[in-house]
C-alpha cells in the first residue's frame, strides 16, 4: 500500500476514522431529508452507513436464501459468485443495486420485500466493510506459543536480559501490570524511553563539560537539561564531543540476535511472572 | 476542476499557446522526449529523433515529477556548488491556502506537500490532493489555484502534475485524470481512470510519453487489480490499459493458484515511471499483492506484483519484468523509482536500471533485457534465503507473518518508501534516504479462512534508525553512509547536482546540503517542520533555485547576491 502507500497503515486508519466520522454526520443529515441525495452520490466516503440492527436481520435472510450458493462468508462457492468482490454489491446503496440483481429468476427464487432487500444490503455492506478494514486486529492474538523453560534459559543466558533485569525486581508481576500478552511481547522487544527515562548526554567543548538529560539532538545541535533544571544548547562541530548514553541500546542491538523462537519463548516465560 | 483563484498573466498565455500547438501537434513516439524542447529549444527537438535528450542532465527547468525521464533527479546546474553552498539563503516561501473547500467527504483540507513541483517557463506547479497551484517560480507569488470537488477516495498524497503544451494534467483521489488550461487552471476535460466504488483512488503524477498521458492507480483495501493506462493528451480518451497480472495460459499465470486470485491480486501503480526514448520503453514498479498480509491462499510468486516492468508505451505490451519481492507478504511495494543509468559494467558501457526497493535490496538490471546484474542489500534485512537464478530474493517462509508474530526487518515502511532517490553520474553514486527497521508481523487467525481477503494481518510496533546511503551502482557497496542523529525514519527525497551537491532532509526539520562525493554536510537550514517531498532545482535569469516542501510550505533557496 502507499505508505502512506505511500503511508503507514496507522496513518491511513486515522484518515479513515476522521473521514468516517464526517461521513457519519453527513449521513445523519442526509437521512433526515430522505435517501435521494445519498443515492445520487457515489464513492467510498459516501458509502452506505451500516444499520447494525438491519444487518442482523439481513444476516438471517442471507442464511435462509443465499448461503447455499454464495457461501458462509459471502465469498462465493462453486454455485455462486463472491459477493464481497461483486461490483453490484459495491455500487449498491440501500438495495437499489442488489434489488434488481436478485429479482426472482431461475437462480434467485426468493421473493423478498423492499424492506428485506434493504436489510440484506446492510448485511452485505457490513461484510464488505469488515474485509476492507481487516488490517486491524479484531480478535486476541495468541503469542503464548513458546517454551517457558527455553525462555527462562534465554533470559538468563544468551539473551543477556538478566544482566539488566530481574524477575523478582523490576519485572516482578509484569504480566499483572500488562494485561495483554501481545502488548507484553511488543513492549519487551521495543521498549520506549517514556518508561526507561531520558537518555543521558555529555557534551565536551573547548575544555568545558556539560551533562544532563537529553532534550533534543540532531546533526547540528544538541540540547540538554542539567541538574539545576536549566536547558543548555550547543552547536555541534569540530571539537565538540557529544556522547549519548541510551538505556535502550542493548534492546536495539538484540533485535539482530533474537530468533522468532527466542521471541515466543521469552514472551511465554515473562507471562508467568504474575 | 473548478474554483480558480487568481488572474491569468498574459506571459503564461503566450508561452502556453505557442508551446502547446507545437508539442501536441507534432510530438510522436519517436519524439517522445517532450522535455527536450525545454532543455535545448525547438531545433534540438526537430533533430532529436531517437536521441535520448530527456536523459541528459537537467537544465533550467524541471518539467516532470522526476525532473527528466531518467528518474535520476540529477541537475546539470552548477551555480550552486560545494564551494558556495554555505551561502544559500531563503529566496521565498509559498504557503498554499486550500481555502474552505472540503476534503473528500467533508472536513477541511490540511496542506501537506508530498509531490514534487514541476517548473516550466518560469512557472511552478505544486499540488496536494484536489488542489493545484501555479506559482511564479521567481517570487513564490500565486498565479492561480484550481480545486476539485471530490467525491472521496484516500486523500493520502498527490505526487504532482504533468505538463504538455498548454495543458496541466493531474490525478484526483476520486479516480479522475483532469486536464487544466496552463494559463488559468480552468478545466479542459476530465476522464475517469479508476472505480471509486471498488475502493481505488489515484495519487500518482502522470507522465507524458510521446502522445500519451501515462497514469497509475492506487488502493489496497479490497482485492482489486492494478493497471497502467495511457490517455490521449488532447481528449483524455483511453489508448490502452495494462493489468499487472498475467493473461491466463501464459507461463506467468502459473505464479497464482488460479485466475481469480490473479485478477484480484493487487499490484498497484502508484510510484513514478521512467522512460528511455532510445529504447522506447516505459519503466515502472508495481505494488503489493492482495490479500496483503495473508498470502497463504495465493501460493506462488504472484506476478506481476512487486515487479519492475518494461512496457511499450505505444501499445501497453509487456516487454520484460524482474520481481524484487516474489510472493510478498509484508506490503513492500516495489514502486520506488526505477532509475535509468548510462554506466559501465566491467569496463563496457551499459544501459542500466537501478532500484533501491522497499524490501531493503538494491537491484541493477540491464534495462534493454531486464536481466539482473546486481542484487545487494542497501540496509541489513532478515527475510531472505538468498537469491534465485534470476537474481531475485527468495523469501524465507519463516519470516512470513505468523499468528504468534514474526520479527522482520525491514518493517512495513521498508528500507525506502515513496520519497524519491537520486543518482549522480558525476560521483557514480546512487543515493537513498534509507531506514533500517524491525517490527513484528502478525497473521490474524480469525481472517485465516479458506479465502482470505483484504489484509488479514499487519505489523506492529518496532524500532528504526535512518541513514543516507550512497551506493556504488557497479558493486552495490556503500561508498558512504550518513546516519541521521536521533532520526527513526525520514520522509525526504533527494536531489543531486553537477555542482557536486546532494540535498536531503532529516527527521529534525533540517534541510541539508552534502558534498555528494564525500558525504560531508556543508550547509543546513532548520525549517518549521521536516521535509515531506523531493527537493528540485531550476534556474531563471542565471539564478539557481532549490525548492523543497515541508508540511504546508514550499521553501525556495538561492545564493545570497
Amino acid at each position: 500500500m502507499q505508505n502512506e502507500k505511500p503511508s503507514t497503515g496507522r496513518a491511513r486508519r486515522r484518515g479513515n476514522a476522521s473521514a468516517f466520522c464526517i461521513l457519519h454526520l453527513a449521513f445523519c443529515i442526509t437521512v433526515v431529508s430522505g435517501t435521494t441525495a445519498l443515492l445520487a452520490q457515489a464513492g467510498p466516503y459516501e458509502r452506505q452507513r451500516i444499520d447494525e440492527t438491519a444487518a442482523t436481520r439481513g444476516r438471517a435472510l442471507y442464511a435462509q436464501h443465499c448461503i447455499n450458493c454464495h457461501g458462509s462468508t459471502a465469498k462465493g462457492s462453486d454455485r455462486g459468485p463472491d459477493l464481497i468482490r461483486s461490483a453490484v454489491v459495491l455500487r449498491d446503496r440501500l438495495g437499489q443495486g442488489i434489488g434488481p440483481a436478485i429479482a426472482p429468476s431461475a437462480t434467485h427464487q426468493a421473493k423478498l420485500t423492499g424492506a428485506q432487500i434493504i436489510d440484506l444490503s446492510h448485511f452485505l455492506h457490513q461484510r464488505v466493510e469488515s474485509i476492507a478494514s481487516n488490517r486491524n486486529a479484531r480478535a486476541p492474538i495468541d503469542v503464548l506459543t513458546g517454551d517457558l523453560e527455553a525462555g527462562r534459559a534465554y533470559f538468563n543466558g544468551m539473551g543477556t536480559c538478566s544482566t539488566c533485569h530481574s524477575t523478582t525486581g523490576d519485572l516482578a508481576g509484569i504480566s499483572t501490570r500488562i494485561s495483554d500478552p501481545v502488548v507484553l511481547q511488543q513492549r519487551w522487544l521495543f521498549p520506549t524511553l517514556r518508561r526507561s527515562g531520558p537518555r543521558e548526554v555529555e557534551v565536551v567543548a573547548s575544555g568545558t563539560r556539560a551533562a544532563g538529560a537529553l532534550v533534543r539532538l540532531d546533526d547540528f545541535s544538541v540540547t540538554l537539561r542539567d541538574g539545576s533544571g536549566e536547558e543548555q544548547s550547543f552547536t555541534r562541530g569540530p571539537g565538540v564531543i557529544v556522547t549519548v548514553k541510551d538505556p535502550l541500546a542493548a534492546h536495539h542491538a538484540l533485535l539482530d540476535r533474537h530468533t522468532d523462537d527466542d521471541m515466543h519463548n521469552v514472551t511465554t516465560f515473562l507471562w508467568t511472572l504474575k | 476542476m473548478i474554483g480558480r483563484v487568481g488572474r491569468p498573466p498574459t506571459r503564461l498565455r503566450r508561452f502556453g499557446a505557442t508551446w502547446g500547438r507545437f508539442a501536441v501537434g507534432q510530438v510522436g513516439r519517436a519524439l517522445g522526449a517532450w522535455g527536450a524542447c525545454l532543455f535545448a529549444g525547438l531545433t534540438l527537438l526537430a533533430q532529436s529523433g531517437v536521441q535520448p535528450a530527456a536523459l541528459r542532465p537537467l537544465g533550467n527547468s524541471w518539467p516532470m515529477y522526476n525532473g527528466d525521464y531518467s528518474g535520476r533527479r540529477y541537475s546539470a546546474l552548477t551555480a550552486i556548488d560545494t564551494s558556495n553552498v554555505s551561502s544559500l539563503a531563503q529566496a521565498w516561501v509559498f504557503r498554499p491556502d486550500a481555502g474552505t473547500a472540503p476534503a473528500g467527504g467533508g472536513g477541511s483540507t490540511s496542506v501537506l506537500i508530498k509531490g514534487t513541483p514541476v517548473v516550466v517557463n518560469g512557472v511552478l506547479y505544486v499540488t496536494i490532493p484536489d488542489h493545484v497551484w501555479a506559482v511564479d517560480a521567481r517570487t513564490g507569488r500565486q498565479i492561480w489555484h484550481s480545486t476539485w470537488p471530490s467525491k472521496g477516495g484516500w486523500h493520502i498524497a498527490n505526487r504532482g502534475v504533468a505538463v504538455l503544451g498548454n495543458t496541466v494534467y493531474v490525478e484526483t483521489p476520486d479516480c479522475h485524470l483532469v486536464a487544466l488550461n496552463i494559463a488559468d487552471g480552468r478545466e479542459k476535460w476530465r476522464t475517469e481512470i479508476c472505480d471509486l466504488e471498488q475502493f481505488y483512488y489515484a495519487s500518482a503524477a502522470p507522465l507524458i510519453v510521446g502522445n500519451h498521458v501515462i497514469t497509475g492507480v492506487s488502493g489496497d483495501d479490497l482485492d482489486i487489480p492494478g493497471y497502467v493506462e495511457a490517455h490521449d493528451p488532447e481528449t483524455g480518451t483511453r489508448q490502452w490499459r495494462w493489468y499487472t497480472y498475467p493473461e491466463p495460459g501464459t507461463p506467468e499465470a502459473k505464479t497464482w493458484p488460479n485466475a481469480e486470485a490473479a485478477a484480484h491480486g493487487g499490484g498497484m501503480t502508484w510510484g513514478s515511471s521512467t522512460y528511455d526514448p532510445e529504447l522506447n520503453l516505459l519503466y515502472l514498479g508495481t505494488g503489493n499483492p492482495q490479500p496483503v498480509i495473508n498470502g497463504r491462499k495465493r501460493q506462488g510468486d504472484n506476478l506481476f506484483t512487486e515487479s519492475i516492468v518494461a512496457l511499450n508505451p505505444d501499445t501497453g505490451k509487456l516487454v520484460w519484468y524482474f520481481q524484487p519481492s516474489p510472493h510478498d507478504t509484508h506490503d513492500w511495494d516495489a514502486t520506488q523509482t526505477p532509475v535509468l543509468i548510462d554506466g559501465e559494467i566491467d569496463g563496457k558501457p551499459r544501459k542500466l536500471l537501478a532500484q533501491a526497493s522497499r524490501n531493503g535490496w538494491f537491484f541493477v538490471l540491464d534495462r534493454t533485457s531486464g536481466r539482473n546484474i546486481l542484487s545487494k542489500e542497501y540496509v541489513r534485512t532478515n527475510w531472505t534465503k538468498g537469491l534465485d537464478r534470476k537474481g531475485q530474493p527468495i523469501p524465507d517462509p519463516a519470516k512470513e507473518p505468523q499468528t504468534d508474530g514474526a520479527l522482520v526487518s525491514p518493517n512495513q515502511g521498508g528500507g525506502q518508501n515513496w520519497p524519491p532517490p537520486s543518482f549522480s553520474p558525476r560521483t557514480g553514486l546512487f543515493y537513498a534516504n534509507a531506514t533500517r527497521a524491525f517490527s513484528v508481523y502478525y497473521l490474524y487467525q480469525n481472517e485465516n479462512d479458506e479465502k482470505p481477503q483484504g489484509w488479514g494481518g499487519n505489523d506492529r510496533g518496532g524500532w528504526s534508525e535512518a541513514m543516507l546511503q550512497a551506493i556504488d551502482y557497479r558493486t552495490g557497496a556503500i561508498a558512504w553512509s550518513h546516519k541521521w542523529a536521533d532520526s527513526p525514519s525520514v520522509r525526504s527525497g533527494l536531489l543531486s547536482t553537477a555542482g557536486n551537491v546532494l540535498f536531503a532532509g532529516d527527521a529534525s526539520s533540517n534541510f541539508v546540503a552534502f558534498d555528494a562525493a564525500k558525504g560531508v554536510p556543508l550547509w543546513h537550514e532548520r525549517l518549521h517542520t521536516s521535509i515531506t517531498n523531493g527537493p528540485m532545482t531550476y534556474s531563471l535569469e542565471n539564478v539557481q533555485y532549490v525548492v523543497v516542501g515541508a508540511g504546508d510550505r514550499l521553501y525556495a533557496f538561492s545564493l545570497k547576491p
